[in-house]
């Protein structure tokens, strides 16, 4: 104490000393609390964090879906099971985009490799916007565990490793649904409630049907464009068979989006099965399937999903000799509709 | 530069270390050359507007005080309000003046062509025009005389903690300040790192949170119930607050690292019993100056008129205020609103001071606080619209729409409610010392350091610093 009264009475030295005691509280809060929030983030067993994680470190499923809400929602993994016998999993995460998609994939690939990828795309996919970067956010709690993801997690910002210094930074506005991932009642929510990793929505459309008269002018983002060419190579170099789907919507296009035209370039160079359902007669006439104008509601995945392995396996047929099938065809087909 | 980035303070701490290392008489060059870097970095052009505006305000200062006459005075007095005024009118009114006028013209079926201008509005323009008029017209009535020093004059004008969101500085405050020698002092870094603490707490934890709800429902307004819309306009209040006074504590702090005192911009708005009240504690630097530039001078030539003769001050004095903040008839409605509230006030003031005295005065000025919020809430549904059929849109929607209030996930809700709460604590604690223990001007200064260090923590915790949050509105 007699040390701390000489330090006391000293004027800089007093201040540089508290200036000490404040950093190292600073430093000791941030360290706790942060590595309370990684034990508790990774203990989780329910909630889209949960699903992100199960899907980085635990799934073994033949069949993974990939995506943003057009994945998540629309895609339903026990149909997948039931019609074509391979275990499948829904990684979709509302909001995120190819950056995020592709650091799943290199997660995956480091355990396992799957039969089948469904890459779900969507117009403006490769539009340069902001959000696409902000997003990679959903990856910081993996910054540690996963090197792999850390280039990608670099485009966020020049800044971002340093940020990562905090504990707490790749935790910033999860503790309540940390909380409700760890807590039981949160399994038993409508919407936390999912299959295989597939969220159904149960709001059904009552607005009219949308028209997109834009001539799909905007600035590209090649660094997207850059993500969605090593999706499809690492798909090609493991081996995986890829299919990228755009999915429905309760709007009318009038003008081929130029993402779209990308994606579909590079598909077509690469012999991926590209599956456009945009302007589909049957989902422009039928409201009642929509959630809302971009996503299907739970009747409109069922059906949806149905049409996605119906394609599926017309590509199988197409392509490879029965034998030589990723997929089991002889029970499929006994089974198929 | 925006006050919440990385750049930023990277900017701070550079520009902090190499302005203590420096000898004293030395500083303030360097805090020149540092304010027009960060003017420039944004824009560089912007830099030859506010060079020329320097310079002639500077030149035309000590014209006036050396004006033998009256007349030649005013004359110097007029070259300025032409200068500074015909800047900020033909960058921030231009298009707004010609559309009006092109509107009038149509009125009368006669076709004339003006051009409009795709010029974007160079940062403070409004705040840095507003203090050297302010300048200017002291020397003109001679409460304040001209500076002669051309270095101290343009860091008056341009120090950057100020340049771009006020407050709006009087040169009898901030030039005498600048004449002085700084010396480092520990105080002064504590004080001002704490403010910047609290202005980041606003800006990020609060402001920046409520916003990810407002653009939600302000996107998909049509689709919104009353309540969700009633709910988003009430905290719609909060987060200009937590926004403007955010970035003001951020500047003020700023200032004061550097050992500089800039005016409070805002004291506790929220616990103002009525609007004349709010508006002594709201921007205070722009309804100060408007007050003592607009208003006391228009009151005082209209003294003859009695009570009208406020009424008519205090009309053109909200008119400035609402067109001030942009070019839209929305911004003049909003200072209407302001203007005629406060005629009430003055006219009812009598009757109401009766009043109070057969209530008690925990309901009546509880009551009177709520009333003046909403009464704010209300009018900013005005402001935050750029046409009247917008404003009228949410109105509309408050009472025609029944349904449950949107929120995506409890979380959303939570933070908001979290971070407005502590920020009305603080606020309240501040007005009335309702609580014993204060914590962050705690007499143990390890109370206080970890106080600050909780707020940072909760900062890192729930601020959101950049688009990683959202939230979907279509499911």
């Amino acid at each position: 104490m007699k040390i701390i009264d000489r330090i006391k009475n000293w004027k800089s030295l007093n201040f540089l000393f508290k200036s000490l005691v404040f950093l190292v509280i600073l430093f000791l809060l941030d360290f706790g609390i942060g590595n309370f929030l990684k034990y508790w983030y990774f203990k989780q067993y329910s909630g889209y964090l949960y699903r992100t994680t199960y899907a980085i470190d635990s799934t073994q499923a033949g069949i993974v879906i990939f995506g943003s809400s057009t994945a998540n929602h629309q895609y339903i993994p026990d149909i997948f099971e039931k019609r074509l016998h391979i275990s499948c999993y829904n990684t979709g995460r509302d909001g995120n985009s190819i950056f995020f998609h592709y650091a799943i994939l290199e997660g995956i690939l480091k355990r396992y490799v799957p039969k089948i990828v469904i890459l779900t795309f969507d117009e403006e996919d490769f539009r340069k916007v902001q959000q696409s970067y902000d997003r990679i956010t959903s990856l910081l709690p993996y910054y540690d565990s996963h090197p792999e993801f850390r280039p990608i997690i670099q485009l966020k910002s020049p800044f971002e490793k340093y940020k990562l210094l905090s504990k707490i930074y790749p935790y910033n506005s999860l503790i309540f649904a940390i909380g409700a991932g760890n807590a039981e009642f949160n399994q038993h929510r409508e919407y936390i409630n999912d299959d295989n990793g597939y969220v159904p929505l149960r709001e059904t459309w009552k607005g009219k049907l949308g028209y997109d008269t834009s001539s799909s002018k905007y600035e590209l983002d090649y660094n997207t464009i850059k993500y969605f060419k090593a999706f499809t190579k690492a798909c090609f170099d493991s081996k995986i068979k890829l299919y990228i789907f755009y999915s429905p919507k309760y709007i009318r296009y009038k003008y081929e989006d130029q993402s779209i035209r990308i994606a579909k370039n590079i598909a077509k160079h690469n012999d991926i099965p590209f599956y456009e359902f945009t302007n589909n007669p049957y989902f422009l006439e039928r409201r009642d399937l929509y959630a809302d104008p971009g996503h299907l509601n739970e009747p409109g995945a069922k059906i949806y999903t149905q049409m996605v392995i119906d394609k599926i396996i017309q590509n199988e047929e197409q392509s490879r000799p029965t034998s030589d099938s990723i997929l089991p065809l002889n029970k499929y087909l006994s089974i198929r509709k | 530069m925006l006050f919440n980035s990385i750049i930023y303070f990277i900017f701070l701490a550079c520009s902090l270390i190499i302005y203590y290392v420096l000898t004293v008489k030395y500083r303030n060059y360097f805090l020149i050359l540092a304010s027009a870097f960060f003017y420039m970095y944004v824009k560089i052009e912007y830099i030859f507007i506010i060079i020329f505006i320097i310079l002639s305000n500077y030149l035309i200062g000590i014209k006036i005080e050396r004006a033998q006459t009256k007349n030649k005075r005013k004359q110097f007095l007029y070259l300025s309000l032409f200068i500074n005024l015909g800047i900020l009118i033909f960058f921030k009114y231009w298009n707004f003046l010609i559309e009006n006028l092109l509107g009038l013209f149509r009125l009368f079926h006669t076709n004339n062509s003006i051009p409009l201008i795709e010029i974007a509005l160079p940062l403070g323009l409004s705040y840095y025009i507003f203090q050297t008029i302010g300048y200017i017209y002291d020397i003109y009535r001679g409460s304040q005389k001209s500076e002669k020093n051309i270095f101290r004059f343009s860091l008056f004008t341009l120090f950057f903690p100020k340049l771009l969101v006020g407050p709006i500085e009087r040169a009898g405050r901030l030039l005498p300040q600048l004449a002085k020698n700084i010396y480092f002092d520990k105080e002064n870094i504590i004080e001002g790192g704490r403010r910047i603490a609290w202005g980041l707490f606003k800006k990020l934890v609060v402001a920046d949170r409520i916003s990810i709800y407002q653009t939600v429902v302000i996107n998909n307004l049509h689709e919104q119930s009353g309540i969700t819309i009633l709910f988003a306009s009430l905290i719609y209040t909060f987060q200009v607050y937590a926004d403007f006074s955010g970035y003001t504590d951020i500047a003020i702090g700023t200032a004061r690292l550097f050992g500089f005192n800039l005016m409070e911009n805002f004291k506790r708005p929220f616990t103002a019993k009525n609007l004349s009240d709010f508006w002594r504690r709201w921007h205070i630097s722009l309804s100060s100056w408007v007050n003592d530039y607009i208003y006391n001078p228009i009151s005082y030539t209209r003294r003859d008129w009695g009570n009208w003769g406020i009424y008519y001050a205090l009309l053109i004095s909200f008119v400035v205020i609402g067109i001030w903040h942009g070019a839209t008839w929305n911004f003049v409605l909003f200072g209407l609103l302001q203007a005629l509230a406060l005629i009430y006030e003055v006219a009812t003031r009598k009757g109401r001071r009766k009043i109070s005295k057969k209530i008690p005065s925990l309901i009546y000025n509880n009551l009177s606080v709520l009333l003046t919020y909403l009464y704010m809430s209300f009018s900013l549904i005005i402001f935050r619209t750029d046409t009247f059929s917008q404003a009228f849109d949410i109105l509309d929607g408050i009472f025609s729409r029944p349904g449950k209030l949107f929120f995506d996930k409890p979380s959303s809700l939570l933070f908001m409610l979290i971070g407005c709460g502590i920020m009305l604590i603080y606020d309240i604690q501040q007005e009335y010392k309702i609580f014993r223990i204060s914590l962050f001007t705690n007499k143990s200064w390890l109370v206080q350091q970890l106080s600050y260090a909780f707020l940072l923590i909760y900062i890192l915790l729930a601020g959101v610093f950049d688009g990683g949050q959202f939230i979907y509105f279509a499911f």
